[in-house]
């Protein structure tokens, strides 16, 4: 366990991008984690008085001000980035793992298999992806909720990059001299497979995971901007939409603006800085 | 023959992408319970539009077939094809007698022009200057770099909140929501100019963005590639001048893997470029798919999916095409 820890420290100390990333992104969790402590009323429209400039105080309701439709910034902000990062969870977790059995499948098969599997990544990669997106929800509205959600931006392709990714990593390491090695000492494919194979393509099945996390959560704020993210729920998205909706800019209300915008950049600069990273450091290993 | 072959076998997958993607589609609607046509004539009648009761049977009647509800369902799925194929959506319901198809064709070329151009200018500026950048390693090309690898992962919509922050609000050069009003301006020279205003924001954010993220960041490591191959090296060697290295080794070799990449990421910047309208009321597909989704209206929204579908994969297959024509190793295999 310690040396498994070790290791991850390791990495993240080894690339300047990496650490930048994991500390910004931590930021960001503990952040996101505070929406937890927030007071039982912080859904509530009109609760508060409206449009009210950020003050010091001691109560964090009043850090960043309040919206015109009398809510704390601080606390729909909070459980936004919490609620942004569960739909990027969601679907990751899915899109990352079916990528990576696909891509392992279509590595190791080269047959007719392997070719439906690149065809159908090939033809989902080139469908785009907003307009499904939209039917899918606009359908399945009513039942809607951020896992679902989550779910739905794994169809149609951000299963295919992964899927692109891995078979390529597999399809070089099948050619490689230890793979044959290994299989003439008698090993069986499930031992290669978990013994050589994994090992390798761990690195990059986390590149591809961050990648998705970014891609839910910018899908999520895409749709919102449309009016078809989740209503009833803070997400970074909805919280775009509304500014959309009441334009607090023409009033001059730019502490409402600002927050969700520099929330969902340093989400996006933030995974993918970690993930460039990890992908120069997997790359690095893998050459030699 | 070889050409021919890949000529061919590329127009097959294309049919296939479209005819694939559309089973998909009908797939997903098939799950659609049948309540949900009800559900959305409830919420048409809610809205406080008035119905009489023929209306409503024909509308009900008309949402089971866009769905593929009820019926034998290989009948069903032939008809649905024709239907998506060639955009048959009847009429539309936010302006109601009017066909989906003339609508939309209303508001295609704000769309077209606005990707076409956007998409030229920044793969063109985007790659040269990451092929520069990468040529010598000075502050400038590493500040460059550090922009870039932030600008990279942000969606153009939400960058081009950013924009309307700075442009709109910090310094007023454009008009906070400067909608374009008519979609179907004269040609006056005032016209033109609050036309090409209205139009630069949106056109920024798509071009800073792509062009300065995606299409520097790729050439650049494209180009660094290159340099480590031994014609590269050989090159310096024979003592070439570096402006023909750079225009006949370096440049060459990072465009032609970047004609397939765009042709990879044309799906991507097509749905960016739909949301960016919405944000600033430019009178595109995006903003006709956001007022359609207002308003309930199933046929257009079905409409301008289907024409996305297609039009990007065209616009796939064509880059495609053009390809063996640049290529030489592809040419004479």
């Amino acid at each position: 366990m310690i040396s498994v820890v070790k290791r991850i420290m390791k990495i993240i100390k080894s690339d300047v991008k990496v650490y930048v990333g994991t500390l910004i992104f931590i930021l960001l969790l503990i952040f996101a984690l505070i929406s937890f402590l927030a007071p039982s009323w912080h859904k509530a429209w009109y609760f508060l008085p409206r449009d009210q400039l950020p003050q010091l105080s001691s109560d964090p309701t009043y850090w960043l001000g309040t919206t015109t439709n009398g809510r704390s910034v601080f606390w729909s902000l909070a459980r936004a980035t919490l609620n942004s990062l569960i739909i990027g969870l969601v679907a990751a977790t899915l899109a990352a793992h079916i990528g990576l059995i696909l891509g392992i499948l279509a590595g190791l098969r080269s047959g007719v298999i392997g070719a439906i599997i690149m065809m159908l990544a090939d033809v989902f990669i080139t469908i785009p992806p907003l307009p499904l997106h939209v039917v899918l929800v606009t359908i399945f509205k009513e039942y809607i909720s951020l896992p679902l959600l989550g779910l739905i931006f794994v169809i149609p392709s951000s299963w295919a990059w992964p899927a692109r990714q891995i078979r390529a990593l597999v399809t070089s390491l099948r050619e490689r001299e230890f793979i044959l090695t290994s299989l003439l000492s008698g090993n069986t494919t499930r031992r290669i497979l978990l013994n050589e194979i994994f090992p390798y393509t761990f690195g990059w099945h986390l590149v591809n995971f961050l990648n998705t996390v970014l891609f839910a959560i910018g899908s999520e704020a895409g749709l919102a901007i449309l009016g078809l993210s989740l209503m009833r729920e803070d997400t970074l998205g909805m919280m775009i939409y509304w500014i959309i909706y009441f334009n607090p800019l023409y009033r001059g209300i730019w502490w409402w603006v600002i927050p969700p915008i520099v929330v969902l950049i340093l989400i996006f600069v933030s995974l993918y800085l970690i993930s460039t990273g990890l992908q120069d450091y997997f790359n690095l290993r893998f050459k030699r | 023959m070889k050409t021919i072959y890949y000529f061919f076998l590329r127009i097959i997958t294309f049919i296939l992408t479209i005819l694939l993607s559309f089973t998909l589609i009908f797939i997903i609607l098939q799950f659609v319970p049948a309540s949900i046509v009800e559900l959305l004539i409830a919420s048409y009648r809610s809205k406080g539009q008035y119905y009489d009761p023929k209306a409503i049977i024909e509308l009900r009647e008309r949402l089971y077939e866009l769905f593929g509800l009820g019926g034998n369902i290989v009948d069903q799925y032939f008809r649905f094809l024709n239907r998506f194929v060639l955009l048959e959506f009847g009429s539309s319901l936010i302006a109601f007698p009017t066909p989906v198809k003339e609508i939309i064709a209303l508001r295609l070329p704000w769309t077209v022009g606005l990707l076409s151009i956007t998409a030229i200018i920044s793969w063109i500026m985007g790659n040269i200057l990451g092929v520069l950048a990468s040529e010598r390693s000075s502050a400038i090309s590493r500040t460059l770099r550090a922009i870039a690898v932030t600008l990279y992962p942000i969606p153009y919509y939400i960058f081009a909140l950013v924009l309307i922050f700075i442009f709109s609000y910090l310094i007023p050069l454009f008009p906070l929501i400067g909608g374009i009003t008519t979609v179907s301006p004269s040609l006056t020279i005032y016209d033109m100019v609050y036309l090409i205003k209205s139009s630069i924001l949106p056109a920024l954010s798509i071009i800073i963005v792509s062009g300065f993220g995606w299409w520097f960041l790729s050439s650049s490591s494209l180009a660094q590639v290159v340099q480590n191959e031994d014609f590269y090296k050989f090159a310096i060697l024979r003592g070439l001048s570096s402006n023909l290295i750079l225009k006949r080794y370096t440049l060459r070799n990072v465009i032609l893997p970047q004609i397939t990449a765009l042709g990879l990421a044309l799906g991507g910047i097509f749905s960016g470029a739909l949301l960016v309208e919405v944000v600033f009321a430019y009178p595109g597909l995006g903003y006709l798919l956001y007022r359609a989704i207002l308003g309930g209206d199933i046929p257009t929204t079905l409409g301008i999916l289907s024409l996305s579908v297609i039009g990007v994969s065209a616009a796939t297959l064509i880059l495609d095409l053009i390809y063996p024509l640049l290529d030489p190793r592809v040419r004479h295999r």
